[in-house]
């Protein structure tokens, strides 16, 4: 039945924007039907929670950490529900009256009823965890129901959702504590356990997290600004959220907690202090408000600051006397800010300095006003007056709580500071009244609304009535939430008249004091002064927040630089400060082992300083593409000293078609002899190099092979049945890796070919780019016709040898790759299937490979040897490689095919050079350049 | 005995020479960068892997002169990969010189009024959008793409 409601709830809040598309602004009446069928089935349930049971429900929702989805009906959270739905109902179908016809209907009606949900789940919720995501729930239909209108929500909007957002944060880490202190996220499992399974300390810092998340919510000091800047968003968002519902979440928190903290008196003094404090606060400030509505917005942060002080007495009286207060808050605070509403519709303002006399034009309007406000004001026979007598009650009983033993809290203190809020909820419940509705008529041409405006206000107002007059049919729910907040049975006997009581001379001083005020309520800027310290929170607040927003200023400028170098300037400053922190942290090294120096060491270093250091300061780029490629021949030479032919092997191809593949691009490029690098990158990169030196002093030549280097030498030849050990790492130990490799140059070639844009029309040929003469072209292209189908069986043969002797997929692919360059070189064509098609069919060569070794070997890649006619005993990693050299030519024939030729037809006229002025300087087109290296 | 000096000067020198060159402006540069950066990581990465021996294939050296493979194979991995960031880098080199005639990457004037709007903490005003300067570079960009 829980389940059921929940649901129900948001599928109404998934339908309403699709219902509003039709039905617009009338959206909010089946909305209405919607939220009475939900209170109705959640009331099925209430005859078992009255006679003292819990409904209760859940479902598995994260099993691994202990999270269900718990559902929990109990007094408590009936009565809630019930304001939650019932004030939900009203509003609902005050909302059609209420907005225009041009309203975003679908966006206002799905974000009201997502809110109604996610405070159902808050009230129901069984689990700590549930209950923290529905809390965030509510936060976040706040932030949009006030931010929806336009820029001037947007500011309030921020300052709500940083505010409570910042409670939620403490919730969090208060769902965290205890989720791990006891080891449950059940609520109930929770409450009984925590205690013991929590020491004092814990327990205190929950507890202040606690009170944090339900002081941003219910806006108590400092806290309290975000409440009057959400009175932007519209009456509907204003009377439900932040009068009724969402601002009771924060003392809903602190009710469904309170029995942790119950001999904790911290927790107590600070409910007290703060709750009180805040009630003096709001209420003042609502004295010195024009504007109605804001006035009613500093009314609900004093109301709510009362019933926080009553929750922090923590009698079972005290809570009796806060749950009774919410449900009468809701009720005359709702009607009140929908009346506040209809005035503003009907006479176009909500200032007391503009209107008046408006009894004699809307005389219904005024009587429900008077009404609510009454309540509010705690004048008999309404519930509010029952509500404040049973306060008043209370807050004398302060000395009786459990926490006072060895603490002077003198219960009278808190009384006559309630006697004085109430005294000035008196005076500004008053005003409004007086303000409104007393004196001459200044406008002309007002009318009543229409009952059907009016009915919705009028329900609650005329429920204030009837409660007051007939309080104890409250006594059942009140006992039940009362127990369920940690107190054995008690009895509330609510009653309009309990005889001549302290606390009825309490209602009646506060009442005379209360028209004191009123009557000398023209000197407010005394009263200003009084209060004028409590507005620092929203100072600070906005003094913070933009120093935030500064500080974060300033750290993204840098990621907004317009050059590469301040980017990797950061990464490298990075690198250097973690090889400085390591050098700090190396205590003792491995002595270094000999016969690490080979005397070719010193011819290396001898040819490639001087190269590199003129790479560095080359400006043309053909000469630093030369020196480049001079660099890895180098380097591939020395490598094949050091005992890696595969590796040399492969650096060599690579360095090769490097060269013949940008040779034609940096052939385009203008001389680039003024693009100096700072002296901050000089430093920079004389830093990396010093760095990177001393890593290979430190970290090289100090050990033995690793355990893996002696697996993969010992396991090679039994596992896999190859014996050229780097191959068998790439395509059987770690084909997986290898299989990631050739995707990422699939992704390289593809990705090359959407940024090369289009494709020359018939490529680059040298013939015509008018570099080589004709006799030059034949010599290439004769010799082109005898070494191509001999590179051509040399990829063959590497390739099919790999597995045992140098070569291998990747260097097969290498090699037959640059076969395709010579043959482009020399004008020979080679057809071959388009580059998306060249790649994918090696990725899919790849796959099967791996999938065949899943289905018949057991696991991804594993290799299966299968005997074939004339060849032998193959085994799938061939496949696999097969795959390797297809994606590799596939980039090699991208790279060829888009990069080397462009007409120079694209671009503006200005640029493109005529191609005969560009290729005049023979040193920088691309041939010549290549014939140097290529063969 | 410093054995490892070579070895040593050569990583250095091609780290420092390949981030000297990854931090210019031209596309070009900073590819050649990558591309000493590379040879430099791979160095490296191969005499990580201990002393010099002989190439790793079973039954034709004898097992305790083979030297580590397994950095060899992390290794010629690198190079491949290198190759394909080659390429890409070289199509964007290639790309800008068809729009631009060279591969110089130019400040962004749109991105500049965002640096500033950003540290306004302002709104871009639709106005703003139409009056924006636009560069010839831009202009010609412009008519490039749709040419």
């Amino acid at each position: 039945m829980l389940i059921a409601a929940l649901s129900l709830m948001l599928a109404a809040a998934v339908l309403a924007p699709l219902a509003a598309g039709r039905l617009g602004r009338r959206t909010g009446y089946p909305l209405a039907a919607v939220f009475l069928i939900t209170a109705g089935a959640l009331l099925v349930g209430a005859p078992e929670v009255m006679a003292g049971g819990v409904v209760e429900v859940s479902l598995p929702w994260v099993p691994e950490l202990g999270v269900e989805l718990t559902l929990r009906l109990n007094g408590l959270a009936l009565l809630f529900a019930m304001l939650v739905l019932g004030v939900g109902a009203l509003i609902m179908s005050y909302a059609p009256q209420y907005l225009s016809e041009d309203y975003e209907h679908a966006r206002l009606y799905g974000i009201l009823t997502l809110f109604a949900a996610g405070m159902l789940g808050l009230v129901l919720a069984g689990d700590v965890v549930l209950l923290l995501v529905m809390w965030e729930l509510t936060t976040l239909c706040s932030f949009l129901l006030v931010g929806g209108r336009g820029t001037d929500g947007a500011r309030p909007a921020t300052q709500a959702l940083v505010v409570t957002g910042a409670g939620g944060l403490a919730l969090l880490g208060a769902v965290v504590l205890l989720a791990v202190g006891t080891g449950s996220t059940d609520v109930a499992t929770i409450l009984a356990t925590a205690p013991q399974a929590l020491s004092a300390r814990e327990l205190t810092i929950v507890g202040a997290l606690v009170v944090l998340a339900a002081f941003t919510k219910s806006a108590q000091l400092p806290f309290h600004f975000w409440l009057p800047g959400a009175m932007v968003a519209i009456t509907p968002v204003s009377a439900y959220l932040h009068a009724a519902t969402l601002v009771k979440g924060g003392i809903y928190l602190l009710l469904l907690f309170s029995p942790l903290f119950a001999e904790n008196p911290v927790w107590h003094l600070t409910l007290m202090a703060v709750g009180l404090t805040t009630m003096l606060f709001g209420a003042f400030q609502a004295l010195l408000q024009h504007d109605l509505k804001a006035l009613l917005a500093y009314s609900t942060v004093s109301q709510l600051g009362f019933m926080v002080a009553l929750v922090g007495v923590g009698t079972a009286a005290s809570l009796a006397a806060a749950t009774l207060l919410v449900a009468a808050h809701a009720l005359f605070k709702a009607t009140l800010f929908m009346l506040v509403g209809i005035i503003d519709h009907e006479a176009g303002s909500r200032d007391i300095r503009r209107i008046g006399g408006l009894w004699r034009a809307m005389p219904v309007t005024a009587g429900l006003t008077a009404l609510a406000a009454m309540s509010m004001a705690g004048i008999p026979p309404l519930v509010g007056f029952v509500a404040k007598e049973e306060a008043f009650y209370a807050f004398l009983g302060t000395s009786q709580a459990t926490w006072t033993a060895d603490t002077a809290v003198s219960g009278a203190l808190a009384a006559g500071l309630a006697v004085v809020g109430a005294a000035l909820t008196f005076a500004y419940s008053a005003r409004i009244i007086v303000g409104a509705f007393a004196g001459p008529l200044v406008q002309t041409n007002l009318y009543e609304p229409k009952a059907a405006f009016l009915a919705p206000a009028a329900v609650p107002a005329i429920l204030g009535l009837v409660l007051g007059l007939v309080p104890f049919v409250l006594n059942g729910i009140v006992d039940r939430a009362v127990v369920d907040t940690g107190f054995t049975a008690t009895e509330a006997g609510l009653a309009l008249w309990h005889g001549f009581s302290a606390a009825l001379g309490l209602s009646a001083t506060a009442i005379g004091l209360g028209i004191l005020i009123h009557l000398r309520r023209n000197r407010p800027a005394i009263l200003a002064e009084a209060v004028a310290p409590a507005m620092l929170g929203p100072i600070l607040f906005d003094r913070a927040w933009s120093a935030l927003l500064g500080f974060g200023a300033r750290v993204g400028r840098g990621a907004h630089a317009l050059t590469t170098a301040p980017h990797l300037g950061g990464i490298l400053v990075v690198l250097l400060g973690l090889a400085g922190a390591g050098a700090l942290t190396i205590s003792d090294l491995a002595p270094m082992r000999p016969g690490t120096a080979q005397p070719a060491d010193w011819v290396v270093l001898a040819v490639l300083l001087p190269a590199v250091l003129a790479l560095a300061r080359a400006g043309d780029g053909m000469a630093a593409l030369v020196l480049a490629g001079t660099v890895g021949l180098v380097i591939a030479a020395w490598l094949m000293v050091l005992g890696a032919p595969d590796v040399a092997l492969t650096l060599l191809l690579v360095e090769v078609l490097t060269v013949v593949v940008a040779a034609p691009v940096l052939a385009r490029l203008p001389d680039r002899r003024g693009d100096r690098t700072g002296r901050r990158a000089l430093v920079g990169s004389g830093l990396a190099g010093l760095l990177a030196g001393a890593v290979v002093l430190v970290m090289t030549g100090r050990r033995e092979r690793s355990a893996a280097a002696e697996y993969y030498l010992a396991e090679a030849l039994p596992a896999t049945g190859g014996s050229n050990v780097v191959n068998t790492i790439l395509v059987d130990f770690r084909g997986l890796d290898t299989l990631g490799e050739i995707v990422v140059l699939a992704a390289a070639a593809l990705g090359l070919l959407s940024v090369a844009g289009r494709r020359a029309a018939s490529g680059w040929q040298p013939g015509r780019a008018g570099t080589l003469g004709a006799g030059e072209l034949l010599v290439l292209r004769v010799g082109a016709l005898v070494v191509l189908p001999l590179t051509a069986a040399a990829a063959l043969v590497l390739f099919l040898r790999g597995h045992d002797q140098p070569g291998g997929g990747f260097i097969a692919g290498l090699l037959a790759g640059s076969a395709l360059a010579v043959a482009r070189m020399s004008g020979i064509e080679v057809r071959l299937p388009s580059v998306p098609v060249l790649v994918s069919t090696g990725l899919l060569l790849a796959l099967a490979a791996a999938g065949i070794g899943l289905v018949w070997g057991g696991s991804l890649l594993e290799p299966i040897k299968v005997s074939l006619p004339l060849v032998g005993e193959v085994s799938t990693s061939l496949l696999f490689d097969l795959g390797v050299v297809v994606v590799v030519v596939g980039l090699v024939q991208a790279a060829l095919a888009n990069l080397a030729g462009d007409s120079g037809r694209a671009g503006p006229p200005a640029a493109a050079a005529p191609l005969a002025a560009r290729t005049a300087v023979p040193a920088r087109s691309g041939p010549p350049a290549v014939t140097e290296v290529a063969p | 005995m410093t054995p490892n000096l070579t070895l040593a000067i050569v990583a250095g020198v091609l780290f420092a020479a390949g981030v000297y060159l990854l931090l210019a402006r031209s596309i070009t540069r900073a590819l050649l960068g990558i591309v000493l950066l590379s040879n430099g990581a791979n160095v490296l990465l191969l005499v990580a892997a201990g002393p010099a021996g002989e190439a790793a294939f079973v039954g034709q050296t004898p097992p305790a002169g083979m030297t580590d493979p397994l950095p060899q194979a992390l290794a010629l991995t690198a190079i491949v990969i290198t190759l394909g960031m080659t390429a890409f880098i070289l199509a964007m080199a290639h790309r800008s010189w068809q729009l631009s005639r060279t591969d110089i990457v130019a400040d962004d004037v749109e991105d500049l009024r965002l640096v500033e709007l950003a540290v306004r903490d302002a709104v871009p005003h639709p106005d703003d959008e139409a009056t924006s300067r636009r560069t010839p570079d831009d202009d010609a960009a412009h008519d490039e793409v749709r040419g």
